[in-house]
């Protein structure tokens, strides 16, 4: 539960700078509706698509080839989708024995060259954690999509949930990178596959896309850009010299080339401690030089600067606003508008990418406003880091933090725009 | 035996650095225990590796977890050290991301048919053409000598302190159960024997298993030595038919007697070949020229 000192009703001085912080240029964390908005793609397709359906028709538009998964409620349509779709576009697919061998299956591809992704849900997505752990350490550019439902264990698997918002960070044992993106529309889910395989293949690092299995079912109108116009990240291939190449060498962006296997650079991959050679070690001067590295590569400017990804909706005067990410943030607008028109100076904040979380535009916001709702369907998950976020910037600018509200559902239902609302006023 | 000390391995290295086989070789000395019967099959492999005459740069060598984890990094070519138990689809991803790759899979008893069963059924029906190197000393030695699912009835471990109640699993008769296109048997005390063998594993176009039986030196002194294992080990009758299912599960079943050699053999489309046919269906590019990016 949230800590509300006495002391919180502060009033948000009326002289407070309209935004404060800086404004996201869109063409850097999301260039396909960027090039949709500006004008600049022709030909853009309209059509109607389910959220899963669009996950994995973005995957295979951003040049995804291989896939192994295996079936599970409310993921199996993407399964089905590739399936149907990817051997035409020159790939490969299998449908393994198990959620294990899946995640496996396509991290030996991803290594071994090819763009490779997964999808599951919150009982599979446990079983894989292992192997995240592993392609995070061995640096594996890979896409895992998980379709939330309620858990713990199989809880309501036909209904949704919020339920692997930490599972998504910490699931894996041990310190490790991690970015998660969690879309909030059928639009979004093909933009955010899009941007997650571009962003595992620039930072060689596994991306989980975390949808639910109210937006994996439903379906929507959506507007995709010509294929021509997907913008396509591919790894970076070493060049030079075959000999002495190193697969976790030092590099000016800390990400190291990544070749495919009988490429002739060859290499070692292992989940052990490793040099920048691959090889297993137990140095501790390179322990952590690569350790420090693996972290340290997703925190550049650039970095940064394309995996955060926060939509705002009227926060620049807020004084009371939500905090909401995937299925729940729909809701949030809708009480955002409500509130607005009874005269509340209400906002949203929005994290797209949610992990790494917006280090930047999360504690600007959190530390000039009066209250914070936090509506998730689980018991509190993301809210630890609001509150996380909201103390450390108040102790750091010595001002009081703001009053926290979490609102949580379990029971399989929707949150309602009215129930946030209700927050929102009181 | 002698006793062995990196010393003694640099010599071995000499001796090889003739045969042509050290380019296979990486600069890292193997680790395993004096008188282990991995060094048996790091020499196989690499012998048989130089008389197919594969490039390095076309090896991919998968590991799991266990005395065989370490094996690739002893390895100059491709080196895939993956979780416990999930060589098999690691293997899989690598072998349809590059069809060209010869993808060597090793690992132990532990790793293969504990934790790691439930992927071999698949590997095999599926006859992804991969060859699987499995080292079965019936305990688990990198943990220091614990019970395995090949451990005989009776066998005394710190985890089976009084004797161990499970009957151990018969894994050429699973093999050729699960539709392996290539199953055979070697024994890491005739290494030629070895050798020849995991030649003819690798050659096969399809899965290729190999049981090779090894003692454990240091974890058990009394019941699967060398010296029990040289008195129990037989040749394969020279009638054996390798095309005859039935006669491999039969020469499979007498477990107190292990032949060594080829079992069974068949040639049948591999998953690769079986791929095609659907991307053929499916009105796609050919597989192999679009796979790679």
């Amino acid at each position: 539960m949230a800590v509300t000192p006495s002391s919180l009703n502060v009033e948000i001085p009326a002289s407070a700078p309209a935004r404060r912080h800086p404004k996201i240029d869109l063409r850097v964390v999301d260039p396909v509706r960027a090039a949709i908005r500006d004008g600049s793609v022709i030909g853009v397709r309209r059509t109607t698509l389910s959220g899963n359906d669009a996950v994995a028709k973005g995957a295979l538009e951003v040049g995804a080839r291989f896939f192994a998964g295996y079936p599970i409620t409310p993921s199996s349509e993407i399964l089905e989708y590739v399936a149907k779709h990817i051997f035409r576009c020159g790939g490969t697919y299998l449908q393994m024995e198990d959620e294990i061998s899946s995640i496996a299956a396509a991290i030996g591809a991803a290594l071994g060259g090819v763009k490779s992704f997964t999808a599951t849900s919150g009982p599979g997505f446990s079983l894989k954690q292992e192997n995240l752990g592993y392609a995070c350490l061995t640096e594996c550019p890979l896409v895992v999509v998980n379709v939330q439902r309620g858990g713990p264990s199989t809880g309501g698997p036909t209904d949704v949930g919020q339920s692997d918002v930490m599972q998504a960070r910490w699931g894996t044992h041990g310190d490790h990178p991690v970015v998660v993106v969690a879309p909030y529309s059928v639009q979004e889910c093909y933009e955010e596959t899009i941007r997650a395989f571009n962003l595992s293949e620039r930072y060689r690092i596994p991306v989980i896309v975390l949808t639910d299995a109210k937006i994996s079912q439903m379906k929507e109108p959506v507007t995709l850009p010509a294929q021509d116009a997907i913008p396509i990240v591919n790894r970076a291939k070493p060049i030079g010299t075959q000999q002495g190449y190193e697969p976790f060498g030092l590099s000016p962006t800390g990400i190291p080339p990544l070749a495919g296997m009988g490429e002739g650079y060859r290499a070692h991959f292992t989940g052990l401690y490793h040099g920048r050679d691959g090889l297993p070690t137990r140095d501790p001067k390179m322990i952590e030089e690569q350790m420090l590295r693996i972290h340290a590569k997703l925190e550049t400017p650039t970095a940064t600067a394309e995996i955060r990804k926060t939509e705002t909706y009227f926060i620049d005067d807020a004084d009371v606003i939500v905090v909401a990410y995937g299925i729940t943030a729909r809701a949030a607008k809708d009480a955002v508008v409500q509130a607005r028109r009874e005269g509340l100076r209400a906002g949203l904040l929005r994290p797209v990418t949610l992990w790494p979380s917006d280090a930047e535009v999360l504690p600007e916001v959190l530390g000039r406003v009066r209250k914070v709702v936090v509506p998730e369907l689980n018991l509190g998950q993301y809210i630890t880091e609001i509150q996380r976020l909201a103390y450390e910037s108040a102790r750091r600018n010595q001002i009081v933090p703001p009053e926290i509200v979490p609102l949580n559902r379990v029971d399989m239902q929707l949150i309602s725009p009215a129930q946030i609302l209700q927050e929102l006023r009181s | 035996m002698s006793i062995e000390h990196p010393v003694y391995l640099e010599d071995k290295l000499e001796q090889i650095r003739t045969s042509g086989r050290l380019h296979y070789r990486s600069k890292s000395l193997p680790t395993w225990c004096p008188g282990c019967g991995y060094y048996s099959m790091t020499e196989g492999v690499t012998w048989a590796l130089n008389e197919i005459g594969t490039a390095n740069e076309d090896v991919v060598v998968v590991s799991g977890i266990g005395c065989a984890s370490r094996f690739p990094f002893f390895m100059e070519t491709y080196g895939f050290h993956t979780l416990h138990g999930r060589t098999l689809p690691v293997a899989t991803g690598i072998k349809l991301a590059n069809e060209n790759l010869t993808v060597i899979v090793v690992g132990g008893d532990g790793d293969g048919f504990a934790i790691g069963g439930g992927h071999i059924p698949h590997v095999a029906r599926r006859n992804v053409d991969i060859t699987y190197l499995l080292f079965d000393n019936g305990i688990y030695g990198l943990t220091k000598g614990q019970v395995s699912p090949t451990s005989a009835l009776g066998f005394k471990t710190p985890t089976s302190p009084f004797q161990n109640q499970d009957e151990p699993l018969n894994p050429l008769a699973m093999l050729l159960a699960y539709g392996s296109s290539w199953v055979g048997q070697a024994y890491a005390g005739r290494p030629d024997h070895l050798a020849e063998m995991i030649r003819g594993a690798i050659k096969h176009r399809g899965f290729s298993y190999l049981h090779i039986l090894s003692p454990c030196v240091t974890f058990d002194k009394t019941d699967r030595t060398y010296r029990r294992l040289d008195l129990e080990v037989r040749d394969l009758p020279d009638n054996h038919d390798s095309r005859d299912r039935l006669a491999a599960m039969s020469e499979a079943s007498t477990t107190d007697r292990p032949a060594l050699g080829v079992f069974y053999n068949e040639q049948r489309r591999t998953l690769g070949d079986a791929l095609d046919a659907v991307v053929e269906k499916a009105g796609g590019v050919p597989r192999r020229l679009a796979v790679r990016q």
